[in-house]
């Protein structure tokens, strides 16, 4: 073992960590919004919204990451369709994590008991309020743990947008142990940088536990 | 369009006119594509900017070195957009994805060495080599009980799937007296790694590759002398249409043959001088 080569590539590597995050940063937030667009046409009381919601749910869950990735940068380019690396990571994250955290949602939003809301109509709670003041706030308490768990898996499945040429971390990793012959000292370095981005994605999630504070009412 | 002008309209023009109007499509979106693919030489000069790509992961062609390129490749396609006249941007994508790419037109040549076979053949056009790809092996320095290349008998070898090297290992092992092992890798890495901890007994690669690597660290590794393979080489490829292109960089290669700069290249990666065909030759494999 000689850790000098984590520390001569250090700078590279924080450089790759930089992009992994950015990258996982902006695939999290594309896929929140999209997420959020399909948890309510699932929960719509339209049969047309439903079904579309219930198939993008499917679809973009059943399909492996990678072969989403490949598809979007190479495949659409034989249309005519050029779409450039960045965007081809991100969208192909954001469009793959957007499946998951509609279910986070839509899973949270039916945890909560049905005859809170009924009890407010009845109460002559208007429909915003119902949703704003009861519905919302307890499915968010509810959603931090898997949003979490979620935003940790999609930055490791980030190391799959190298297959666009995007120089993350895992990549970098690959290119400082064929550069030095020394794979466990790069690949080492590379996981303690990971290590270290969830292990404050985790200090985060804990912070708005509490500042939710989840698990203690509801 | 100018053509349904002067001709004819005929099926073909349409159909011409309307790839012309996808590519110009695909160029309001992304980067400028070719609007046909013969005049890619055209495109990059007017374009300014030749744009390639390798996986930096192969010393000493490609070489990420704290994210500088670097390596045999590096500095030959300098010398050849030099010769054209334009910039180069370099790309750095898995191997898995260079060949779809190039097809997808991501980029216009790629830079990756690639050995020249008959199968690639039919799917590629190859530049004339650039360096030496003949397969040999390498061992770790302290094992005494490898000292030619017969000595795999009866032991196990690593080596990169899908590569020719590879295919080379499985013939020459087929004639010798004991069976030999074959691991296959994903990348020649990993092979390195597993010898180096014992689980292989010698990697197999282009002789260039494993010259580098033994440099890098003789205290763990050394040469098995001499290569046992056929004398093969490695070059680059461009996309079956694009003669022009792959022309005009053969030209520019077989130039930097002639004034010197090949073999300073050769004298910085390899430590030594190597002769190269002037022509893409005939693969045998």
């Amino acid at each position: 073992m000689h850790p000098q080569v984590i520390l001569q590539s250090f700078g590279y590597l924080t450089q790759a960590a930089g992009v992994t995050i950015s990258v996982s940063l902006a695939g999290i937030a594309l896929g929140f919004v999209l997420g959020a667009c399909v948890c309510m046409a699932r929960l719509s009381g339209n049969a047309a919204l439903k079904r579309i919601g219930a198939v993008y749910v499917s679809f973009f869950r059943g399909v492996p990451l990678l072969v989403l990735l490949l598809f979007i940068y190479y495949f659409l380019a034989e249309f005519g369709i050029e779409v450039p690396a960045l965007a081809a990571a991100v969208g192909g994250l954001g469009l793959s994590s957007g499946a998951y955290q509609a279910e986070i949602l839509r899973g949270a939003l039916n945890a909560v008991p049905r005859g809170q809301g009924e009890a407010a109509t009845a109460l002559g709670y208007k429909r915003v309020d119902i949703w704003r003041r009861i519905l919302l706030p307890q499915a968010l308490r509810l959603s931090v743990p898997p949003f979490i768990n979620e935003y940790i898996l999609l930055l490791k499945a980030s190391s799959l947008v190298s297959v666009v040429g995007i120089a993350e971390l895992t990549r970098v990793s690959m290119n400082i142990a064929s550069s030095t012959y020394r794979p466990l000292e790069a690949y080492v370095g590379g996981g303690l940088f990971y290590l270290a981005i969830n292990l404050c994605f985790a200090a985060l999630g804990k912070v708005a536990e509490r500042r939710l504070g989840v698990g203690r009412a509801a | 369009m100018a053509t349904s002008k002067t001709f004819p309209v005929t099926r073909r023009t349409v159909l011409r006119a309307g790839l012309a109007a996808a590519a110009a499509s695909g160029a309001l979106i992304g980067r400028p594509r070719g609007a046909s693919a013969d005049d890619t030489l055209a495109e990059v000069k007017k374009r300014g900017e030749l744009v390639i790509a390798t996986e930096m992961q192969f010393p000493p062609f490609d070489i990420s070195d704290n994210g500088t390129y670097k390596g045999v490749d590096r500095d030959l396609i300098d010398a050849v957009a030099k010769e054209l006249g334009v910039k180069v941007k370099y790309l750095d994508l898995p191997w898995t994805s260079i060949l779809p790419g190039l097809e997808a037109k991501k980029f216009d040549l790629c830079i990756a060495p690639v050995t020249i076979t008959k199968e690639r053949m039919k799917r590629y056009l190859f530049t004339v080599p650039i360096a030496d790809a003949t397969a040999a092996l390498m061992k770790r320095a302290n094992d005494e009980s490898i000292m030619k290349p017969e000595d795999i008998a009866g032991k196990t070898v690593g080596g990169q799937k899908g590569t020719s090297q590879l295919a080379q290992l499985k013939e020459f092992a087929s004639k010798l007296p004991k069976p030999v092992e074959i691991k296959e890798y994903v990348d020649n890495n990993q092979s390195y790694a597993d010898l180096a901890a014992g689980r292989v007994d010698a990697s197999v690669n282009s002789f260039p590759n494993l010259a580098y690597a033994v440099a890098q660290r003789s205290d763990t590794f050394a040469m098995v002398l001499p290569p046992f393979g056929a004398p093969t080489y490695f070059s680059w490829v461009g996309r079956l249409d694009d003669k022009s292109l792959i022309d005009a960089v053969n030209t520019a290669i077989l130039k930097t043959e002639s004034d010197g700069t090949m073999v300073e290249i050769q004298k910085t990666w390899f430590g030594q001088t190597m002769n190269l065909p002037k022509t893409v030759p005939e693969p045998k494999i």
